[in-house]
């Protein structure tokens, strides 16, 4: 009788993740009746793009390639989404959608030259495909705005921090399950094994090329989507926004959190765009803290910030077990 | 004949790997390709599947012409392949390593696997049934759960075998599979390549290892990418060349 009323300890363990889940989307789809100020929603609004762009990178990186370009093709989608707007007068609900297609079609045409390259070519190599993006939003004239920034791009909702804020929490979650099942599907499984292996990979008969290449697309068809939302929401563009930095700051939202798991670039992200926002006074330094953390993270925890609550259990038990030796030697 | 090469040529700068290299295969025997170090036993496996290009020559497999064709596309024809340094997919479990393997049969489209229809859940579970049955065979079902990078080398080779034959091939080739194994595992490894012969597999194996030719139904010599002896393992075993060319002239009777 006892043991069936008793939940045991494993028991609760097995709840304690989904119910910590489950409090924080409560917390997040509760946030603006909680604390409706526009400048934390307008953060959170933030968060949520930017977990959008960072974790469709990471989608790209399961395939063992590492593009330095992300923030270049995010800027890609919010510029085809704000010219249209701007030029067209086309409506958001079909700028963002077509941007992001556009976005994924020059990833795929980019991809195909560079579906040859590896490792540290490929990384070059998109690095400066990124390059040349803003370089050719420089050259725009008019047409992009150039260094002054493309203003005039159509608003979704007017100034009403609540909806931006419930639509991008929405489409958030629609990206965020599209892409985790786009990496636990058999999809993911031939990336991950051509990351692991392109000779044995192709030996078995997966197309290496055509999938890095639909890595890549997928990768950023979502980046032009986050980049487009971006668009229509800050109605104006400048290209700093997706330089190189822009694109750094992805790289460190997944590096952060961990590039091996799927939780990684979202923990990530929340963490390096929200905590400047809690030490205001700090703001100014942030680059230089950020990188300070990137690095602490790095060395001590390789696999990101998601890998410390095993890194703490295993610590914990290692440290009961020295003490029942201590206790057994000093007997 | 089941596979043929003509001519096959490939040339590293100034140095020639393979040189005007003809050989066949016969369907359902099992080909030894034997040859001191650095002869081009492995280069003429890459030039076959395609992980290198060919500078002149032709290959035919089951009548169709694969002579340039990539990888993954010599794989879809049915021809599966191990590796002499054997990569695995390191971080994948054993049953991971086969199932992933079998990306060919049955193959899911890109919509059924995305939206995981009947159809894809079908052919998964349908794969999973047959890495079993493929573990089984090689004796590697007691590890499944284990990551390929933990295991100990000789069953490191069983996973490559059990990966190529996740394929379904008609044509194995084998790189080396005994080499660096002790006795038990060699015995072990030649009764399932006989075991897999046994199945309807054409196999054509590369080693150094004079052990392999019991298996053999015929033998090719190569050294410096030229054949140099072929015929039954006795012939072979017996040729002046190919003793000149493992043991140097003193050794000739």
């Amino acid at each position: 009788m006892d043991m069936i009323e008793q939940p045991s300890i494993t028991d609760r363990r097995k709840w304690l993740k989904p119910s910590i889940l489950a409090g924080l989307v409560v917390i997040i789809a509760l946030m603006p009746v909680i604390q409706g100020s526009p400048y934390i929603l307008h953060i959170f609004i933030l968060t949520f793009i930017y977990i959008i762009a960072a974790v469709s990178l990471r989608t790209i990186t399961i395939s063992g390639q590492f593009p330095l370009a992300h923030g270049a093709f995010m800027g890609i989608g919010a510029y085809v989404a704000g010219m249209a707007s701007k030029w067209l007068g086309w409506p958001p609900w079909f700028t963002i959608p077509s941007a992001a297609i556009v976005t994924a079609g020059i990833g795929m045409l980019i991809s195909y030259p560079f579906s040859r390259l590896r490792a540290l070519y490929y990384a070059m190599g998109s690095l400066f495909f990124g390059i040349g993006v803003i370089y050719m939003v420089y050259a725009g004239g008019i047409w992009t705005g150039g260094y002054s920034g493309l203003t005039g791009i159509g608003s979704m909702f007017g100034s009403s921090k609540v909806a931006y804020y419930y639509f991008f929490l929405g489409l958030t979650m629609v990206c965020l399950l599209a892409l985790h099942r786009f990496e636990f599907s058999r999809i993911g499984i031939n990336l991950k094994a051509i990351a692991q292996s392109h000779l044995v990979a192709s030996s078995v008969g997966i197309n290496e090329g055509w999938y890095r290449i639909l890595a890549v697309s997928v990768g950023c068809f979502f980046a032009g989507l986050a980049g487009a939302g971006y668009a229509h929401y800050n109605t104006v563009l400048s290209p700093a926004t997706f330089n190189f930095m822009g694109t750094l700051w992805l790289v460190m939202y997944v590096l952060l959190g961990g590039i091996e798991s799927f939780a990684g670039p979202i923990i990530g992200t929340s963490i390096l765009v929200l905590l400047p926002e809690f030490a205001r006074d700090l703001k100014v330094y942030s680059p230089f803290l950020s990188a300070v953390l990137l690095l602490i993270v790095v060395f001590l925890m390789p696999k990101g910030l998601v890998s410390l609550p095993y890194l703490i259990r295993a610590w914990y038990t290692e440290r009961k077990k020295g003490k029942k030796i201590t206790h057994v030697s000093g007997n | 004949m089941f596979l043929e090469t003509k001519g096959l040529t490939k040339k590293f700068g100034g140095l020639t790997a393979v040189n005007q290299f003809d050989m066949y295969v016969n369907k359902g025997e099992i080909l030894g390709l034997i040859g001191p170090n650095g002869a081009g036993k492995t280069t003429l496996f890459n030039l076959i599947t395609g992980v290198i290009r060919l500078t002149k020559g032709q290959i035919i497999f089951d009548g169709k012409d694969i002579t340039g064709k990539k990888p993954h596309q010599v794989a879809g024809l049915g021809i599966g392949r191990t590796f002499q340094l054997n990569p695995l997919f390191a971080n994948f479990t054993v049953l991971q390593n086969v199932s992933a393997s079998f990306h060919l049969h049955p193959r899911s489209s890109l919509l059924d696997i995305y939206f995981n229809t009947k159809t894809y859940r079908r052919n998964e579970a349908y794969i999973l049934e047959q890495s079993l049955e493929i573990l089984r065979l090689v004796g590697l079902d007691k590890v499944e759960d284990e990551m390929a990078k933990n295991l100990p080398h000789g069953y490191q080779k069983m996973l490559g075998i059990a990966r190529a034959l996740a394929i379904k091939p008609k044509l194995l080739l084998l790189d080396e599979p005994i080499a660096g194994m002790n006795p038990d595992e060699i015995e072990f490894t030649m009764t399932g390549i006989e075991k897999t012969k046994q199945r309807g597999t054409t196999i054509v194996v590369v080693e150094h290892n004079m052990r392999i030719m019991d298996l053999c139904d015929r033998v090719v010599v190569i050294n410096f990418g030229h054949k140099i002896a072929e015929g039954l393992p006795k012939e072979v075993r017996e040729n002046k060349e190919v003793i000149r060319a493992y043991f140097g002239d003193e050794h000739v009777a």
